[in-house]
């Protein structure tokens, strides 16, 4: 098997002429977050285009904690001294692990790393595999936000879904994860096939019911190698589909949850702090099969953003963390992508970012992209207030459009 | 070789009558080329003229042939073009020929084209000598082609020759009857040089070849030519034939075909239709030459990214080396950019065009829809030649406007007769004649060219099931009611979607294309108006409803490399579209008029 690829993008030396200015230089440590990727799933389903393995003859869990915390510790250097935020496990069915598993995870992080004291612990569930000792253990662990995979309160559309849970399960779940966190979220989707405006509406009372602190409402969408690619069911028209965003945030905005990112809602102070971090374009290290991370680091004499991408098979992720090659490929992300990124990110959160980020998270002058910044609020997409930015109304709705502005010239 | 023993000929036939089957089956027969360079068709050499099997610029063959009679002849066979845009190339090679072979398929009958080009022979002097071919077909009915050869064209066809060029059956007998009936050229070879340059072509490695009909005196290579039109004198490097590969000969001489390089290095230098003849020794007069031939449809092409013009540019020049019958000039557009208005011979040379920028030159272009030439008598009294309709002058200035009308002349099998007439009508023409010729029927109509232009041919072959086939030839430039019709695009007029109509057609025209331009604008950030005008009068509107919202559901740490690519694709197809004020208008929008009613 081969080692592990560095493909440098562009080489350190030519960062300064490609941005005109110096080479990056960063004055304060970025805020650091840890993702965990668990690649597991009961049952693939069809719009699912994540990093997930039907578990067929159960997963080798033993082996992939002792793989997990092994490539922690080879990754930090890395990250030497720096203090983490929040840690989430995602997936993949993370609630596929024993309590014992993630008491385990938990443990070795924290040994190795300063988890900040009141950093958020976040656990993806699937509400088909719900028990509650699991959730007691999960909780006992350290786990201190839940996050349930819902989707949907209809049956038929959980089915269309390909989904392992039916609506009572659902509820069920919801009840004891309710018993256990008092922070959890729930994600929902919408524009399913043959849903009604209604029937969305529906689906958004029904988790209401609930109190969550925190909803995540995402328009499903067919994405490249999934099964709902190669055989697209047919879902509602696109004006259908806006529809039910401006209702369904209409009605939350009614029950006072705030609408801070695209797809994200959530109750006073019950913001996701691990996807805030990257929104605002934090760094994350990502450990576990297929996992990204992205590092801000000073590496032979000079700054640069890394990016590394674990390898993505299970197996092969078991036995290259066994040779000691975790990282499949990774390179360092040229000055003049930058800004695209930032925006990528920044410019999902509805309350947009004080220019002082951007420097910070890129070391680059905001200056360097005055002329889209301008073309942007000439057009209406963007507003700028003395030193903070954030998309319009209008450059929400029309965000692939906005972040074009910013996506760097190339032939 | 003895004048005696020489025979100049070409071939005359409809497309698929099976011209260039027969011609390869001549070569072979002949040994011109072997078993194993023998590739289907190898007179079409041209991957466009093999894919759709046609022949586009004349090829010829010395072919040496052993006759039953135990004597050898030199068989020179030109080959011609069998669309009618390339009717003029017909005319050329048959100047170099005494005879000509007319090809009908013994299951179809005549057909306009071939009509057309048997006239042009017979006109020219030349000898016309039936073949009915396809006789191996179980539908062939050799009698009934026989009798419509000589109710037709009016040339006596009972000595038709029966053959198959599929399985060579009675080739051998065409070679005797060539013989036999097509006259040996005459010509002096002692005489002063002169020779018919009847088509000429550029090659990267030897510059200009000219293909010559010598009719007296003899070449040699490092003689001093003399290019009697152009006042010229070159040195000649090279004589010899193609059999089709070139060979070079010692000498050209009086009777025969074959090319001459002199260092010539740009195609216009050696004009078709010139007489070359020796500087020392000239001959005393020229021969008649060619009617100089002039474009008859022209349409805009442009670089679908701005930066390519240069490449473009270079493409045309390096294309027109080739291609003497193509014009082009910059033009700009303001939805288009800077690009080129060209023009061609008609449609099928346009698409050729295209199609060969595109392929052989890796061009990447946005068309405008083609449109004919218009004369406008201005109210000053000068007459101004329109090519652009966004250049027509503003009505206040213009006396009058003339289309160019062509005469038509379609032959269809009887059952389709009603469907070939109301189309006719519909495309505003004037019926001229009608004669029942056996199972088919001509029809001769007078049409503006305009309406031919654009999808004429289209329609005509749909509505006779492919069995009509259609001919035409300028008529004369006639007064006609026609107008410019606008498309504006959030009230901004989109110079390159202009078209020049019949105000007879302007409103349905109109409403037509604008529903169609809705169709092909894709939804946009903000609604959309497209209206049709006719001068200040807005005649059509439609609204291409702005799009709700174009956003990422989802994005989290690992997506960013994905939806990174995603966008920058995004943007690369936007890229490809033209703006118009802040709206995105995609290329095939630009030819929308030629896909109105389908």
């Amino acid at each position: 098997m081969s080692g592990r690829k560095v493909i440098p993008i562009v080489p350190h030396g030519q960062l300064a002429t490609n941005t005109g200015s110096t080479a990056l230089n960063f004055r304060s440590a970025l805020p650091l977050s840890l993702y965990v990727h668990i690649p597991w799933c009961v049952q693939k389903c069809p719009y699912c285009d994540f990093n997930s393995h039907e578990a067929r003859s159960g997963i080798p869990e033993k082996e992939y904690v002792a793989a997990l915390i092994s490539d922690l510790e080879s990754s930090l250097p890395l990250v030497w001294g720096r203090r983490v935020g929040s840690v989430f496990f995602g997936g993949g069915t993370p609630s596929l692990l024993s309590g014992e598993a993630i008491d385990t995870l938990l443990t070795a992080f924290r040994s190795r790393l300063p988890l900040l004291p009141n950093a958020e612990i976040t656990l993806e569930a699937n509400p088909g595999t719900v028990e509650a000792e699991k959730f007691a253990a999960f909780r006992a662990a350290g786990v201190n936000r839940l996050s349930l995979g819902i989707q949907s309160f209809n049956p038929t559309h959980l089915k269309a879904l390909g989904r392992i849970h039916d609506d009572r399960q659902a509820r069920r779940a919801i009840e004891i994860a309710a018993a256990h966190f008092d922070n959890f979220n729930l994600d929902l989707m919408y524009g399913l096939p043959g849903q009604t405006l209604e029937q969305a509406l529906s689906d958004v009372d029904s988790a209401l019911a609930f109190k969550p602190p925190h909803l995540s409402c995402y328009q499903l969408t067919l994405e490249p190698n999934t099964a709902f690619a190669a055989a697209p069911p047919s879902l509602p028209e696109s004006d259908c589909c806006a529809d039910m965003q401006d209702a369904i945030e209409a009605r939350l905005a009614a029950c006072a949850y705030t609408h801070y990112e695209t797809s994200a809602f959530a109750q006073p102070a019950r913001q996701c702090a691990h996807n805030l971090n990257y929104w605002q374009f934090g760094d994350y290290l990502g450990i576990g099969a297929g996992a990204h991370s992205k590092l801000t680091l000073h590496d032979r004499g000079a700054w640069e953003v890394r990016r590394q991408m674990r390898w993505k098979q299970p197996k092969e992720y078991l036995a290259q963390v066994a040779a000691g090659q975790p990282v499949q490929e990774e390179f360092s992300v040229a000055a003049t992508e930058l800004p695209f990124e930032f925006m990528m990110n920044a410019l999902r959160l509805n309350q947009g970012f004080d220019a002082a980020l951007f420097e910070m998270r890129t070391s680059l002058p905001l200056i360097g992209i005055e002329s889209e910044l301008r073309r942007a609020e000439q057009e209406g997409l963007l507003e700028r207030h003395l030193q903070h930015i954030a998309p319009t109304d209008h450059g929400r709705r029309f965000l692939n459009r906005l972040l074009e502005r910013f996506l760097a010239e190339r032939d | 070789m003895q004048l005696q023993h020489i025979r100049n000929f070409s071939i005359i036939a409809h497309i698929d009558h099976g011209k260039s089957t027969l011609a390869d089956r001549i070569i072979h027969l002949c040994g011109g080329l072997s078993d194993r360079e023998m590739e289907a068709q190898v007179l079409d050499s041209m991957d466009i003229e093999r894919e759709r099997g046609i022949t586009i610029k004349a090829q010829t063959a010395a072919l040496q042939y052993k006759s039953r009679s135990g004597e050898i002849y030199n068989l020179n066979l030109i080959d011609t073009p069998g669309h009618v845009d390339f009717s003029y190339e017909v005319s050329r090679s048959l100047s170099a020929c005494e005879g000509a072979l007319l090809v009908v398929d013994a299951s179809q009958g005549v057909e306009a084209q071939t009509v057309a080009n048997c006239y042009t022979a017979i006109e020219l002097g030349v000898d016309v000598l039936p073949v009915l071919n396809k006789i191996d077909l179980p539908s062939a009915m050799p009698d009934n082609a026989r009798q419509e050869i000589e109710d037709v064209i009016g040339i006596d066809a009972s000595e038709a020759v029966l053959a198959s060029a599929k399985t060579g059956q009675g080739v051998e007998d065409i070679l005797e009857a060539i013989i036999k009936r097509i006259p040996a050229p005459e010509g002096d070879p002692d005489a002063p040089f002169k020779a018919l340059l009847v088509d000429s072509w550029f090659d990267n490695y030897v510059g200009v070849v000219m293909l010559v009909r010598v009719f007296d005196g003899t070449l040699r290579p490092k003689d001093k030519i003399r290019l009697m039109a152009a006042g010229s004198t070159h040195l000649c490097e090279q004589v010899g034939v193609f059999t089709p590969k070139a060979l070079q000969r010692d000498a050209l001489r009086a009777g025969e075909v074959g090319f001459i390089i002199s260092g010539i290095k740009e195609l216009q230098a050696a004009k078709v239709g010139d007489t070359v003849t020796l500087a020392d020794r000239p001959a005393a007069e020229a021969l008649p030459g060619f009617k100089e031939i002039k474009s008859q449809v022209f349409a805009g092409l442009y670089p679908v990214e701005s930066n390519q013009y240069d490449s473009l540019r270079e493409s045309l020049e390096k294309l027109k080396l080739n291609d003497a019958s193509l014009h082009y000039e910059p033009e700009v557009s303001q939805a288009l950019g800077f690009g080129f208005r060209c023009g061609f011979l008609g449609l099928l040379h346009m698409e050729i065009v295209q199609e060969r920028l595109e392929r052989e030159f890796d061009q990447d272009l946005s068309t405008t829809a083609p449109t004919v030439v218009y004369e406008v008598l201005m109210r000053d009294g000068r007459v101004i030649q329109v090519e652009n309709p966004a250049k027509l002058p503003d009505q206040s200035k213009v006396e009058e406007i003339r289309e160019p009308i062509i005469t038509i002349t379609v032959f269809v099998p009887q059952e389709y007769l009603g469907n070939v007439i109301t189309l006719c009508n519909q495309k505003r023409g004037n019926q001229v004649d009608m004669t029942y010729r056996g199972r088919q029927v001509q029809l001769v109509y007078e049409m503006p060219m305009a309406e031919v232009v654009m999808d004429f041919f289209d329609k005509l072959k749909s509505v006779s099931r492919g069995y009509a086939s259609l001919d035409y030839e300028f008529k004369e430039y006639r007064a006609a009611d026609v107008v410019k019709l606008d498309i504006l695009i959030n009230s901004e007029k989109v110079d390159a979607l202009s078209v020049i109509v019949h105000r007879a057609n302007a409103i349905y025209r109109g409403r037509e294309l604008a529903a169609k331009m809705r169709e092909l604008i894709p939804r946009q950030m903000y609604d959309v108006a497209i209206q049709a005008a006719i001068g200040s009068n807005i005649i059509s509107r439609e609204n291409v409803k702005a799009m709700r919202k174009d956003v990422l559901a989802k994005c989290y740490g690992g997506d960013i490399s994905r939806k990174k690519k995603l966008l920058e694709k995004q943007k690369a197809g936007k890229k490809r579209m033209k703006q118009v004020g802040s709206v995105e208008i995609p290329q095939e929008a630009f030819l929308a008029v030629l896909r109105i009613g389908k």
